[in-house]
């Protein structure tokens, strides 16, 4: 393979965040004693400069650099956006959770940037290479910050749970990548793609490799029936780490997901459409009814996660580019709402008190009508309702299913999402309509409360007006 | 021919080593079937011509990880009754789930797929070939955007195993070498001028 | 190139021809009259207090993972030192960005004071 020397422009984004991760490292080597707000400033100062050097350099044209191994596309360039905008509310969540709790330290912040930059990375991979090890800087990061308060135990639990199943995963993924390779004989994704356009009749080994990526991608979305970690992490970090684990990773999974299906697999899309549909149709299904037996806040939304991925996956199933950016169209709202869903747990905790229980939120109209409001809105919206963003986002799914001519999917789905109906509105009904044990008002920061509350007005403003999120979307993808 | 069979040999030795790493009951010895596992991957990959990777694979696996494995395996302290619990119970559905697997590889990964007349017969080297060198002309220019992803990795390992397992001791007595060196006399001897007194 | 390994291989074979020929011949030679008390575990005359497995401080583990660390880095500098006149100046370069993330990662370990016994 001849050398090109690279064009370091299209990955710009890439390396100044990994630039300003090492910088923020330092400063709170030196001055994180003296001035533990100052890396906090700086990580998401590093996090608005990188987001805006990603729209500054939005690609025209598809561009592929550092010889076949870097991408950047509308997709990468959009879902780096998001996925920068989502750390950045995250990041202020858990700066307030860490506060009140004294488990602030420099490496949290240190970690989420380079989490992130794995994800940026995952997500303009043009090779099978980049995209592995983009997922374990992403993934590595991740079982480092569940398992940060170290005097928790559900928190290590979690975190070795996380791992081993996450190291699973990576091991499957990695195995039907080296059949891929062993087949095609490239790690570059559009060679992949070439090798069957050309190959006449579909390799069965190629088929093979594609059941291991999908088991690996699927572990990763945590879609049913590689489900299981998903509860027990999402209950066992700290809200702050699940409110990053739920959110960020979600969108760059699904970018993982269009890089190696679509970009790569084009050849074997009848096979995957098949493979997925199980996959969607159980998701939805294991998500949407275990999540009614819930007592635990936490617990209730990673069944939540799972149902979300199902109807995800719809879109990637219809097969075609509108499918795609419907999709996409989900992921980027279901990270919105899940950011704000976690987001509440964290501002009505307190010292010692996590709020994580359902029974947590009875009477919370009555202590504080406002933030009552937003709980309203953010779980009409998870639960699909009109005239709220997520009713768009599983609308727009639906319709390409039924433009593929998968109605019965659809109607399946639509059956689910009326099952799903019941918990999120028990959480409302909890709310307004039940006597809480305290009725004291509840007290919480200004900047925390402007966040949840801009979070979850767009999450409003969005449901009025969708058609400019999905418009961009679909010019994204091309 | 003699190359043939020195693969098999240490093909069959990998295959009783990985065996014995799940089942014998010391976990030290299963870390140290595991190095026997490791050494015989490396002596397959030389035959490979992959000299390099080889060589890589005993120093980091065998020479690090592995000892890594061991103090893991003692740090844990493992009582091994309650590891065998239940293993009866799942042997059932785990069995059949793996004996699934293998018939659908043995299925597609056969001969008449990964055969030679299907991928060609590899090209034998001459003595001075320098497999080290081929792979340092791509790594570093080719492949340097991965390259450089994996110092990110290494750091990000660097500063989780740090963070997840350091922790200050309190009230720890330990000699600062440099405060040590750099001590002047005035700090530890005054000299104190005094009258001398009288006999009484 | 198989050939300049031969010797490794003559040598493997003959080592462990001689490690099991010893072994063999120290327990066919060797007399061997095992009863209980031999083989208990003997610790000055008293019973065995506890197990002789015990617990490592996790600092080991610490050490042993930073040591990993390094010794990968030392991977990559070997195909980089045979091969620094084919790869020029990018090639160069690249070596160095990867050795500033590590040295980054080596000051925080120093300042941490994880390289330190206490």
């Amino acid at each position: 393979m001849p050398f090109v020397t690279p064009e370091f422009l299209p990955a710009l984004p890439e390396i100044l965040l990994a630039v300003m991760a090492c910088l923020v490292l330092l400063v709170d080597l030196y001055f994180g004693r003296r001035h533990p707000s100052w890396v906090f400033l700086l990580a998401q100062a590093s996090l608005v400069l990188c987001a805006l050097l990603c729209i500054a350099l939005y690609p025209e044209e598809p561009t592929t650099t550092f010889n076949g191994t870097f991408r950047s596309d509308g997709m990468s360039a959009v879902l780096k956006v998001f996925m920068i905008l989502v750390t950045y509310f995250v990041l202020f969540y858990s700066k307030f959770y860490l506060d009140v709790r004294d488990l602030f330290k420099g490496e949290y912040f240190v970690l989420s940037l380079f989490a992130v930059l794995g994800m940026m990375i995952l997500v303009s991979a043009a090779s099978l290479l980049t995209l592995y090890l983009g997922l374990e800087l992403m993934a590595l990061c991740l079982y480092a910050l569940v398992a940060l308060n170290r005097e928790s135990s559900m928190a290590s639990e979690a975190a070795m749970k996380y791992f081993v199943l996450g190291a699973l995963a990576s091991g499957t993924l990695l195995y039907g990548m080296s059949l891929l390779y062993g087949v095609t004989g490239s790690l570059e994704l559009d060679r992949i793609r070439e090798y069957q356009s050309v190959g006449g009749e579909i390799d069965i080994i190629l088929v093979l490799g594609l059941v291991f990526i999908v088991v690996g991608v699927a572990f990763k979305l945590g879609a049913a029936p590689f489900h299981m970690w998903v509860p027990d992490v999402y209950e066992g970090a700290p809200t702050s780490v699940t409110l990053f684990v739920g959110t960020a990773p979600k969108i760059a999974a699904f970018g993982m997901l269009m890089r190696l299906l679509v970009d790569g697999l084009a050849g074997v899309q009848g096979d995957w459409i098949e493979m997925l549909t199980i996959l969607s149709v159980l998701s939805m299904a294991v998500g949407n009814i275990i999540a009614i037996a819930q007592t635990n806040l936490k617990r209730m939304l990673a069944y939540s996660t799972i149902a979300h991925v199902g109807f995800l996956l719809l879109g990637i199933i219809a097969g075609t580019r509108a499918g795609y950016a419907a999709s996409m169209f989900y992921v980027i709202v279901y990270a919105l709402m899940g950011l704000g869903a976690f987001g509440m747990i964290i501002v009505l905790g307190s010292k010692g008190f996590e709020s994580d229980r359902l029974d947590d939120f009875r009477g919370l109209n009555e202590r504080s009508p406002w933030l009552a409001f937003l709980v309203l809105v953010l779980m009409l919206s998870m639960a699909g309702v009109p005239p709220f963003v997520g009713f768009w986002a599983k609308w727009s799914v639906l319709r390409e299913v039924v433009a593929a001519d998968q109605v019965w999917l659809a109607t399946v789905a639509v059956v689910l999402a009326v099952i799903g109906l019941f918990y999120y509105l028990r959480v409302v009904r909890l709310v307004y309509f039940e006597e809480g044990q305290e009725a004291a008002p509840l007290v919480c920061g200004t900047d925390v409360k402007v966040m949840i509350s801009t979070n979850a007005l767009a999450i409003l403003a969005l449901g009025v007006y969708p058609s400019a999120l999905l418009a961009l979307c679909v010019t994204a993808l091309g | 021919m003699a190359e043939l069979v020195v693969f098999y040999c240490f093909a069959a030795i990998l295959v009783f080593a990985a065996f014995r790493v799940i089942t014998v009951r010391n976990p030290v010895h299963a870390a140290l079937f595991l190095v026997l596992a490791f050494f015989s991957s490396a002596c397959v990959w030389i035959l490979l011509e992959a000299e390099f990777l080889a060589i890589v694979l005993v120093l980091v696996y065998v020479g690090a990880v592995m000892v890594l494995f061991l103090f893991v395996v003692m740090m844990l302290d493992i009582n091994l009754a309650p590891l065998r619990e239940g293993f009866t119970r799942y042997l059932g559905l785990g069995a059949a789930v793996a004996v699934l697997i293998v018939a659908q590889l043995l299925l597609v990964l056969g001969s008449d797929r990964f055969g030679l007349e299907r991928v060609g017969a590899p090209v034998r080297r001459a003595a001075d070939y320098s497999n080290t060198e081929e792979l340092g002309v791509l790594l570093y220019t080719v492949y340097a955007y991965p390259f450089e992803i994996a110092a990110v990795v290494l750091l990000v390992a660097i500063i989780a195993a740090i963070s997840l397992t350091m922790r200050r001791r309190p009230g720890i007595k330990a000699q600062n070498p440099a405060e040590q060196v750099a001590v002047r006399r005035s700090d530890r001897v005054r000299l104190v001028k005094m009258r001398s007194e009288s006999r009484r | 190139m198989l050939q300049n390994y031969l010797p490794i291989l003559v040598f493997i074979v003959i080592a462990l021809g001689m490690g099991t020929v010893m072994i063999l011949a120290g327990s066919i030679i060797g007399p061997r009259r095992p009863d209980a008390e031999k083989l208990s575990p003997y610790e000055c005359g008293f019973e065995a207090f506890e197990d002789s497995r015990m617990k490592f401080d996790v600092r080991y583990y610490l050490v042993a993972i930073l040591f990993i660390i390094f010794d990968l880095e030392i991977a990559f500098l070997f195909p980089w030192a045979v091969v620094l006149d084919e790869i020029g100046t990018f090639g160069f370069l690249a070596m160095m960005a990867f050795l500033a993330v590590l040295v980054i990662g080596f000051i925080y370990e120093w300042k941490k004071g994880a390289l330190e016994w206490e």
